[in-house]
């Protein structure tokens, strides 16, 4: 019931603001209003996450403020899934707040409809960024959106369940083989106690990485698919072999495990995700260590690993306090103290000033480290992805399971795909 | 029969193989009022089983809720998420967002009743011109989906500034804008009897006399029932609070509740539950209070329309 809800409103919504958004946008250029300490302006700031991210975010302002005097930021925030509704009615309705946290998979479209402020237009300091994740907030040469800290994938397992298996930790250098024969292993020791890991052919972010590293492009520059259905085909076959065995957790336990992941409910003992999860991770099985090494990869030189902004900054294109607005970002993203406040919860700190001004412990460091020891395989992060990319992205998952269920051959599975991919490109373009 | 009257009937009491068609209907009774029961207990098992499951849930730690864990039982049982859930979410108190909570749902039951009961009167009672199609457009709005109306009402609250207060959630409710509970009460006052109000008019009584005085007390089912619904909906509505309010010392519960499940974060279910049970408190003891005006507000507009 709450789906469909839930779905007709996001339709509604959707639909309403397309056609409310093609009819705003402005191209105003004074820097705004500007405020003093006796009289301070005030700027809305918005973001999502829960209890612990609005502690730390309310810190943050207060710090903010004291430094600022003559800023005053109001702050709130809602859950996820909420705060895209929101943001959709506010754009209809030229209400968007004027500072806001981002996800990439938004920035396309709403920068696309001249929602978000241009923030090559406003001082907002960008040395302390590694050059190659700024165009990920970038789109035809304008940036919408400054990255607050970024995450990367990863394979994580847990070393308490494989001691007791008598397997060795992975060291991370390996190539689809081993790792294949690696999960293997943990569902042949365990009797199909512990499944190896989740079928990691599902995932959409792997698959763009393996095409990295066979130097294929996921996307062309003009919004078309990179790659073909044979190279998709390769793709899925690749853990041929091991659907079905206890290699793989079975599609129809994941659904029962839900919401929770396999990996969280302590069902397998690796997953293959974005290493700013862990918390998530450590929260949900109860696990008293979890360790990250890297992806497989057949060349060991190329491991198409990068760095993805895991949020970014943006302000409305409305805001009517671009300076102010631009003072907060600069700070959110730069400033040390910040770093100290959120430590790794939005990810690893994407500006070096303030990933330098953090002391990392624990889980967070574990994180940072991981991150440090890929650097020097890291390439370009991706352009913001195409619009509709989140249906795509669904859309691999749901037939990659259908795969899992057996409902699908692997040929089958990339027509279905393709197809869906080839109508929905048409469609937006 | 007593013993002293027909002695020689005594035996066949006992005595089984005599045929007696009124003791084996009531055995047959009997069992089937057994399996009815048993059936009955089944579903019934069934049915409060989730909620037997959240309240098991809600003393258990996070990484025993969910996923691989099907017992209800735990060895862990605390009341730690109570204690999370109660010290609120980023500095406001969990009794900020009853308060809330509360506000909006007495706020949308007064309107409510208020408004509808008066419209409710004018088109049962009052013969004004256009009177059939004011009431056909009020039942066209029941047919006019609710998402299609968001993005010009919130532009409409916008223009005027009311966004982030509770004007937008609750002046619908004071300005008749429920049209189903006008119709609800339309359909009870039609079922009374017109001669009681001649009789009003006759002793001199206007409309306000009438309908105070002699619709009113009448029509009691009905507001109950109206009642029931209205704090049940405005107390469980996710997405007017979501869209029309900004400042989270505004938020009622069930926005306060999905702020502890964060997917791209970690997800308290145990909070959650926690908070979701102290959540249905409240409508559970109005239910309790009134439940048995519901059945009977409902049945009496099905005997009388």
């Amino acid at each position: 019931m709450i789906n469909r809800r839930h779905f007709l409103t996001t339709v509604a919504i959707g639909t309403a603001s397309a056609a409310a958004l093609s009819a705003c946008g402005n191209g105003s250029s004074s820097s705004g209003q500007t405020g003093s300490a006796e009289k301070p302006v005030t700027i809305n700031y918005t973001w999502w996450g829960n209890d612990d991210r609005a502690e730390r975010t309310r810190k943050a302002i207060a710090l903010f403020e004291s430094k600022n005097p003559d800023i005053k930021v109001n702050g709130n925030f809602t859950d996820f899934a909420g705060y895209w509704q929101k943001r959709a009615t506010e754009a209809a309705g030229g209400g968007l707040p004027d500072v806001m946290q981002w996800d990439l998979s938004y920035l396309r479209d709403y920068g696309q409809r001249n929602q978000l402020l241009d923030l090559g237009t406003v001082k907002i300091n960008t040395d302390a960024f590694e050059k190659s994740l700024l165009p990920s907030g970038q789109i035809k040469g304008k940036t919408y959106g400054i990255p607050t800290s970024t995450n990367a994938f990863a394979v994580y397992y847990d070393p308490a369940k494989l001691a007791p298996l008598g397997i060795a930790e992975p060291d991370g250098s390996w190539s689809y083989k081993e790792f294949n024969d690696f999960l293997t292993q943990v569902g042949t020791k365990s009797n199909g106690a512990l499944y190896g890991g989740t079928d990691y052919t599902g995932v959409w972010w792997m698959f763009n990485i393996w095409l990295r590293q066979n130097k294929i492009e996921a996307f062309t520059s003009d919004g078309k698919l990179g790659f073909s259905k044979d190279d998709l085909k390769k793709w899925w076959n690749l853990t041929g072999s091991l659907r079905g065995t206890n290699a793989i957790i079975p599609e129809d336990r994941v659904t029962q495990l839900a919401p929770k992941s396999p990996f969280g409910s302590n069902a397998t003992a690796t997953e293959v995700t974005w290493d700013n999860f862990m918390a998530g991770y450590l929260g949900d099985s109860g696990a008293k260590e979890l360790k990250l090494v890297p992806v497989p990869s057949d060349d060991p030189d190329n491991l198409g690993l990068f760095l993805k902004p895991s949020m970014l900054m943006v302000a409305s294109a409305k805001t009517k306090f671009k300076d102010a607005a631009a003072r907060f970002i600069d700070f959110m993203v730069n400033d040390p103290e910040v770093g100290q406040i959120f430590k790794t919860s939005r990810g690893v700190p994407a500006s070096k000033t303030q990933r330098d001004g953090t002391t990392f412990e624990g889980t967070d460091k574990l994180v940072v480290d991981y991150e440090k020891s890929i650097e020097k395989y890291l390439k370009d992060a991706p352009e913001p992805p195409i619009v509709g990319f989140g249906t795509l992205e669904a859309s691999f998952k749901r037939i990659a399971s259908d795969l899992n269920y057996g409902k699908l051959t692997v040929d089958g599975a990339t027509d279905a795909w393709f197809k869906e991919a080839e109508d929905l490109i048409k469609q937006n373009s | 029969m007593t013993t002293t009257a027909s002695p020689t009937h005594a035996p066949t009491d006992t005595a089984a193989p005599v045929y007696n068609p009124k003791s084996e209907s009531v055995g047959v009774k009997r069992a089937k009022s057994a399996i009815f029961h048993a059936a009955a207990l089944i579903l019934t098992a069934i049915v409060l089983y989730p909620g037997l499951w959240m309240i098991a849930s809600s003393f258990k730690p996070n990484s025993e809720i969910g996923g691989q864990n099907t017992s209800l039982w735990s060895n862990n049982f605390s009341f730690d998420n109570f204690v999370t859930a109660m010290d609120g979410i980023g500095g406001v108190s969990t009794l900020q967002f009853f308060t809330n909570s509360l506000i909006l749902a007495l706020g949308a039951v007064v309107g409510t009743i208020l408004s509808a009961s008066v419209s409710a009167y004018a088109f049962a009672r009052i013969n004004f011109p256009g009177r059939s199609l004011f009431f056909g457009m009020m039942i066209a709005t029941l047919l006019l989906p609710f998402h299609v109306v968001i993005i010009p009402q919130y532009i409409i609250f916008q223009q005027l500034g009311l966004v982030d207060t509770y004007v937008p959630l609750l002046i619908g409710k004071f300005l008749a804008g429920d049209a189903f509970f006008v119709f609800l009460m339309v359909q009870f006052m039609r079922g009374l009897p017109a001669e009681l109000d001649e009789a009003a008019r006759i002793d001199g009584a206007g409309h306000a006399r009438i309908f105070g005085s002699i619709m009113l007390p009448l029509m009691k089912p009905a507001l109950i029932s109206t009642s029931i619904f209205s704090f049940i909906w405005s107390w469980n509505d996710f997405l007017g609070p979501l869209l029309y309010l900004n400042t989270p010392e505004k938020y009622p519960l069930p926005l306060a509740l999905r702020l502890f499940v964060d997917q791209t974060q970690s997800s308290d279910y145990g909070a959650m539950i926690a908070m979701s049970v102290l959540a249905l408190l409240p409508v559970l003891i109005f239910f309790l209070i009134f439940q048995r005006y519901i059945v009977e507000g409902v049945s009496t507009q099905g005997l009388k329309g």
